[in-house]
């Protein structure tokens, strides 16, 4: 599904990731741990197509296909989803409108005419049950004003609408209260496929308890260092990361 | 359709040569006295004439008026009719001025208890209303030339408490080369009357030449009066625009200002606030293609106290495009309590695109609210990326922020089929997909 071979990237003359790889099969859950600041969000911008970001070297291959050679909205389309650590409010464009505009972009890719007002509609009723989606705030304007835990929901929302065959969620877990954090697994454990695979970025072991992943990863500096079971999650959380990046070092 | 009237093309060719070379305003001006013969006394000595060192014009080009005014060798405009009417579903009273003359086929006036309305040149011996000091002929020489020359237009008295059941819809449309169109509309409002009207200036895709319309309305005690002023011109028309709004006690008046389309623009609005418990509101959306130019002078005049005002001016600039907002604001020392709102956001879609933006307030009295926020930006990269992340186009996720960005603007516009016929034509200027409909709409 997702072969990222030595990916090196930077921003604004800073190198972040620094000769990368990861191997994400399909139908796997990876979940991708690492302390603040290590690049865990620069990996899934760059794999997003965020223009910003430079790549200096290195390859990945997306089901087939050279990703890095894709723009932004090519990725979407060709099934690639992220769901953001900070959503972005979009004032006067509403949230049923946004997905509108997604849904029907990726439908054109696929040679499909745009979806029909009831078809679109009765999509948006099943999908938002998923997560439970207050009602109101498909009418409002993307993310303004929602509250964290309403953003993160909505990620998973859009995530359900578009169903990507590799979805990478950064930190979907913060902000969420612990009724929303098990309605939000539920939603993603749902969405569980043989095609699909996910990328967990997550700093809480409590949220792989939920999502659980086939391979835990250790990004520090760039880099991975370390790649194990579920338990390798279990043994960060106890020991933090100094012991890891004590290993490098030595 | 098909009222001709005399054009400043008329004149022989040297002639405009010459006045061309020469640039100057009494040149011009003698030579309009021959065409279109003087129908005011309002002279134009005592205003200098606009170029780049006039402030007021600082930002806009008007040599190219001048060039195009002076230099047009067609002598006959073809007066080819226009749309029936541009606001499809638009059920109004409509005044039809083609080329500057009234196209009385095309128009269909209001026959309404209370209120009087016709062409400028049928009014007989009824009066127009007085231009004073501070009056735009006193001031502008564009002014002073509609005050000059200007022979057709709306005349419009509603009397007190009278509400018109529909809207006025006024349409200018230019359509040939060498048009020289000056128009005048004269409106007054009685004690709580109620009007709300469409000024939709349209231009045939070959046209050229110059508009030049002056809208005076005397908003009266409790009145109201709604003003959508919708530009959409076609060809290379220089159209200048100016409303000069004078309110009453406790009335309400507002004017919007939508600029889809225009080769080279300018609108001048003066509001003035003379009595308490008024207020004014003036919004405007201008998005300039390449090439196109823009500007948008306002003035608000809070002369005495307890009234409010609130501004909010958005601009789009494409291509190579140029735009102007000038906000001036006024308190004067008795304007106590007044609270005063002005807002301008700009965003430029190109890097050839470039904005002259500048709030101007002057507040002479201590307790009074003024804010004014005035802003020139890009697209927000953050949002764009967010959009392209989930599939959309880069071009569809810009359009979405335009049309997010203007959606309060043009939410404000009186007339819901004056909306629609916006979004619409905006739209076709910039190769959107449909319009989608606005998160807070009520319907
Ligand atoms: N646009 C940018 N401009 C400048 N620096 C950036 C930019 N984006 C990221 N960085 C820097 O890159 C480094 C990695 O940031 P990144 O957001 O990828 O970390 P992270 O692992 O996701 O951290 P966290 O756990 O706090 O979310 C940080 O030092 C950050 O300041
Ligand atoms: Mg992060």
């Amino acid at each position: 599904m997702l072969k990222i071979n030595e990916l090196k990237a930077s921003v604004e003359e800073a190198s972040i990731l620094k000769g990368l790889n990861l191997t994400i099969n399909p139908g796997e859950v990876h979940a991708i741990m690492g302390p603040n600041g290590s690049g865990k969000s620069t990996l899934a911008s760059v794999l997003a197509g965020r223009e910003e970001y430079e790549i200096e070297g290195g390859t990945v291959d997306f089901d087939g296909v050279d990703l890095l050679d894709m723009d932004a909205t090519e990725r979407a389309r060709a099934g690639l989803f992220l769901a953001f650590q900070y959503p972005v409010e979009i004032p006067g464009v509403s949230n049923i409108n946004f997905m509108r505009a997604a849904v029907n972009g990726k439908r054109e890719h696929e040679g499909l005419e745009p979806i029909k007002g009831k078809a679109f509609l009765d999509m948006v009723k099943e999908k938002a049950k998923l997560v439970e989606l207050d009602g109101r705030l498909r009418n409002r304007s993307v993310n303004e004003g929602f509250s964290g835990g309403e953003k993160k929901r909505n990620e998973i929302f859009q995530m359900a609408m578009l169903e990507p065959k590799l979805a990478i969620l950064d930190e979907t877990d913060s902000g969420l209260d612990i009724d929303a954090l098990r309605i939000v697994s539920e939603g993603v454990n749902a969405m569980r496929s043989p095609e699909r695979s996910f990328l967990v970025i997550t700093h809480y072991q409590r949220l792989l308890d939920y999502i659980v992943p086939d391979v835990v990863h250790v990004l520090v500096d760039g880099r991975i260092v370390r790649s194990g079971g579920k338990e390798l999650a279990l043994e960060l959380e106890e020991k933090g990361y100094d012991w890891i990046k004590e290993d490098i070092v030595a | 359709m098909d009222s001709a009237k005399p054009q400043l093309m008329d004149r022989p060719k040297a002639e405009a040569r010459h006045a061309a070379s020469e640039a100057s305003g009494a040149a011009l001006v003698s030579a309009l006295d021959a065409i279109l013969g003087v129908q005011a006394d309002v002279a134009l000595d005592a205003v200098p004439v606009p170029h780049r060192r006039v402030e007021r014009w600082k930002y806009t080009p008007v040599a190219s008026w001048w060039k195009d005014v002076l230099a047009s060798d067609v002598n006959t405009v073809a007066a080819a009719g226009c749309e029936a009417n541009p606001v499809p579903g638009l059920d109004a009273y409509r005044l039809v001025f083609v080329n500057g003359a009234f196209d009385a086929v095309a128009s269909d006036l209001p026959v309404h208890t209370g209120v009087t309305c016709m062409p400028l040149s049928q009014r007989g011996n009824a009066k127009l209303q007085d231009t004073d000091s501070f009056s735009p002929e006193t001031s502008d020489w564009f002014a002073g030339l509609n005050g000059r020359y200007s022979q057709e237009g709306l005349y419009l008295r509603v009397a007190q408490g009278v509400e018109l059941d529909r809207p006025i819809l006024i349409h200018h449309h230019t359509s040939g080369e060498g048009a020289f169109n000056v128009l005048r509309h004269d409106i007054a409002l009685a004690l709580n009357a109620s009007v709300k009207m469409v000024q939709w200036s349209t231009a045939h895709a070959g046209a050229e030449g110059s508009v030049n319309v002056l809208t005076r309305a005397d908003v009266g005690e409790g009145a109201r009066l709604h003003i959508d002023k919708v530009q959409d011109e076609e060809g290379t028309v220089r159209h200048i625009a100016f409303e000069d709004i004078r309110q009453h006690r406790a009335s309400h008046a507002e004017v919007h200002t939508i600029t889809v389309r225009g080769a080279w623009v300018r609108n001048d609005l003066t509001f003035r606030i003379n009595g308490e418990g008024a207020h004014a509101e003036l919004n405007g959306a201008f998005l300039p293609g390449e090439g196109e130019f823009v500007d948008n002078h306002t003035t608000v005049d809070h002369c005495v106290a307890h009234c409010t005002s609130s501004e909010n001016y958005k601009g789009i600039l494409y291509g190579k495009s140029t735009g102007v907002f000038n906000g001036k604001v006024f308190v004067r020392p008795d304007a106590q309590k007044t609270n005063a709102y002005q807002q301008n956001a700009n965003i430029l879609a190109s890097k050839k695109a470039s904005i002259n933006a500048k709030p101007e307030l002057e507040i002479y009295a201590d307790d009074v609210k003024c804010s004014h926020g005035c802003t020139v930006g890009q697209f927000d990269s953050d949002a764009l990326f967010y959009a392209r992340s989930r599939g959309v186009g880069l071009e569809a996720a810009k359009a979405m922020l335009v049309r997010a960005f203007i959606g309060d603007v043009l939410k404000g516009l009186a007339v819901l089929e004056v909306r629609l016929e916006v979004e619409h034509r905006l739209a076709e200027k910039h190769g959107w997909e449909v319009w989608s409909d606005h998160p807070n709409d009520e319907a």
